[in-house]
């Protein structure tokens, strides 16, 4: 098969300025069979398995970057629900399972581990119970392990009793990292209908439906698709944009496609997905907040900035869609505030509110993700703020998430360094009106219809 | 029905009953299991009679089917034995940039399909197409290309050609 030179220097300068990578492998990893009614035999079965099944994947995810020069960030492990793990041992404290999870994935070399998760959109079983309780010590005493909870869902509705606890529960992880800019919050994540095969971090797990073992791949690339709107100028029409995004995002989709397979090729193991998510990085340029100013609002969170990036993440998807038969996990455009240099800019200058970046999450592929808000914001505030998010999701029969930072001793304007990936935060102003009355009620807020849509 | 896991907890069972440790072959020892009969000098005895050797994963019912079932996409029918890579080469001109790579391919065997050169603005762009033999290795290839040039001469990169066969494909 022969290629023009275009397609070929295209390709190198892909890799070689735009900064296109593989963002992650996850090796999805089934543990029900590590279920045990005593918690010490089951933390061993469960860093057994994990060792067992995911030693070969750092190593996997080197030979194939050397065997097909294509970059790979991160290699990652996702997990089932440990909820369901534990529930046979009965224990109040689940903190050991995160502690073994931790110690398997530094065994392993991977970065970030995923799965100290539970599904409690309906309600609380006595493991979710148990681990809501365990979430704030375990991510404060372990340095991999991201936890991630279901509250809401289009089916289900939302569960408001869990979206109160859910708030106390980021409050404490807050206060027990306090020392550390609150960082335990940057492993923590909520969400309204979750996907179950998401392998990208901190809401990576694998759900009950998922094979025994599974490989899942996301793509990146902000910076290939800017400078393709770069080379195309501010007078093409909208149509002409899509077009571009589209055919950028099969290209990107494609190199997740090779990597994913050749990665479930090479470990034995069963191809789950594609997840063909724009992700940016606080590197320059990796910035999809830049990508909405090309198309043309001045800085995100202007007026117009919503509808260019329900264009963007519409294009990114339908590219997806024909470059992969196996789309999945949350695959879209991510808007996390501190990860991403444009966005950092933006709130910096005042550009983006809030209440702007909520609306955006209507349209964008997850929600309010990486929003830094003052220590001191209150229960009912962070519940409110997360069910708003969860009322998006269900009501739209999307997947929206919430990844809210209370930085204790920060106030508002007040900026946090976190550094690596996690980039930069402005403190963000939640506004200084309550709404402790409606978290107080409590109860379920009921699904919606799923009839006249208007 | 053989254990799935054999933990410390089992071990310790096991041997307060006096019974003989025998792990099956797809059972999975805990390191954790491993240490405490490391420590407490427990004999374990596979069913086949030699030491334990950790089982080859079991990546699940689905996995066999996986490696022959991926939907089609641009990828050669009959599998090649030789393989394809694509060599890029970017810097200021010089005479004998091409000589040097063209060396460097020659003692790795690898046969040139097509090649083409261009300067752009004092720069050239030199991409080659070349076989390597099933005998030669992508990533000595690679990196004995890639040594090639510095940062004020040339840069060389080396690319599998299934790369660009899957993002300029349909």
């Amino acid at each position: 098969m022969t290629f023009t030179d275009q397609e070929i220097l295209e390709t190198v300068r892909m890799f070689e300025l735009e900064t296109l990578d593989i963002r992650t492998i996850t090796l999805g990893i089934n543990l029900l069979d590590c279920a045990d009614p005593s918690i010490e035999s089951a933390c061993e079965k469960v860093y057994a398995k994990i060792v067992h099944h995911g030693a070969r994947l750092v190593p996997v995810g080197r030979e194939i970057a050397a065997d097909y020069g294509v970059p790979i960030v991160n290699k990652r492990i996702a997990t089932t629900p440990i909820a369901l793990v534990a529930a046979a041992s009965g224990a109040k404290d689940l903190t050991p399972f995160a502690r073994a999870m931790d110690a398997a994935a530094e065994r392993c070399g991977v970065d970030f581990i995923g799965g100290f998760t539970a599904y409690v959109h309906k309600g609380f079983s006595v493991a979710d119970s148990a681990l809501f309780d365990s979430i704030p010590s375990a991510l404060a005493e372990t340095q991999r392990v991201c936890s991630s909870v279901s509250l809401a869902s289009t089916r289900a509705g939302i569960n408001m009793d869990a979206v109160e606890r859910f708030a106390r529960i980021v409050r404490a992880t807050a206060q027990a990292t306090a020392d550390r800019g609150s960082i335990g919050c940057a492993k923590l994540v909520c969400f309204c209908n979750a996907v179950e095969d998401n392998p990208f971090v901190a809401g990576a797990h694998i759900g009950i439906g998922e094979p025994e073992t599974v490989v899942n791949v996301g793509v990146s690339g902000p910076g290939v698709v800017r400078s393709a709107l770069e080379r195309l100028g501010p007078d093409a029409d909208l149509l002409s944009v899509a077009e571009i995004v589209k055919r950028t995002a099969f290209k990107v989709t494609r190199m997740g496609e090779l990597v994913g397979r050749e990665a479930a090729r090479r470990l034995g193991t069963t191809f789950g997905i594609v997840d063909v998510s724009l992700a940016p990085t606080p590197a320059q340029g990796d910035s999809v907040a830049e990508i909405l100013e090309l198309i043309g609002v001045e800085r995100t969170g202007a007026p117009g900035t919503t509808a260019a990036l329900a264009l963007l993440t519409d294009a990114v998807k339908k590219g997806g869609a024909m470059a992969s038969s196996s789309v999945g996990g949350l695959s879209g455009a991510f808007i996390p505030v501190s990860e991403d240099a444009g966005m950092i800019r933006a709130v910096r200058e005042g550009a983006l509110s809030l209440a702007k970046l909520e609306a955006m999450t209507s349209v964008c592929s997850v929600g309010l993700d990486m929003v830094a808000v003052p220590g001191d914001t209150s229960v009912a505030t962070i519940a409110g703020i997360i069910a708003d998010e969860m009322a998006i999701g269900m009501v739209n029969s999307k997947t929206t998430a919430v990844r809210l930072i209370p930085v204790i001793g920060h106030g508002v304007g007040d900026t946090v360094e976190w550094g690596g990936l996690l980039g930069t935060a402005i403190v963000q102003d939640p506004g200084r009106f309550s709404c402790e009355v409606l978290v107080r009620r409590g109860g379920k807020i009921p699904a919606p219809l799923q009839s006249y849509k208007n | 029905m053989p254990r799935r896991f054999l933990t410390t907890e089992d071990l310790r069972r096991l041997s307060a009953a006096g019974q003989e440790i025998v792990i099956d072959e797809e059972t999975l020892l805990t390191p954790h299991a491993e240490a405490f009969a490391a420590e407490n000098g427990l004999a374990l005895r596979t069913r086949t009679g030699g030491a334990y050797v950790e089982p080859a994963p079991d990546r699940g019912p689905d996995a066999e089917r996986a490696q022959t079932t991926l939907p089609n996409l641009p990828e050669p029918k009959d599998e090649d034995s030789a393989t394809s890579l694509v060599i890029t080469a970017v810097g200021k001109n010089r005479p004998g940039v091409l000589s040097e790579v063209t060396t460097a391919l020659a003692t790795s065997r690898a046969s040139v399909q097509n090649i083409s050169q261009r300067m752009i603005e004092g720069y050239f762009h030199l991409v080659l197409t070349v076989e390597i033999p099933p005998e030669s290795s992508f990533a000595k290839v690679k990196q004995c290309l890639e040594c090639l040039g510095g940062p004020d001469d040339y840069v060389v990169r080396v690319m599998h050609e299934r790369v660009f066969r899957f993002m300029h494909r349909v």
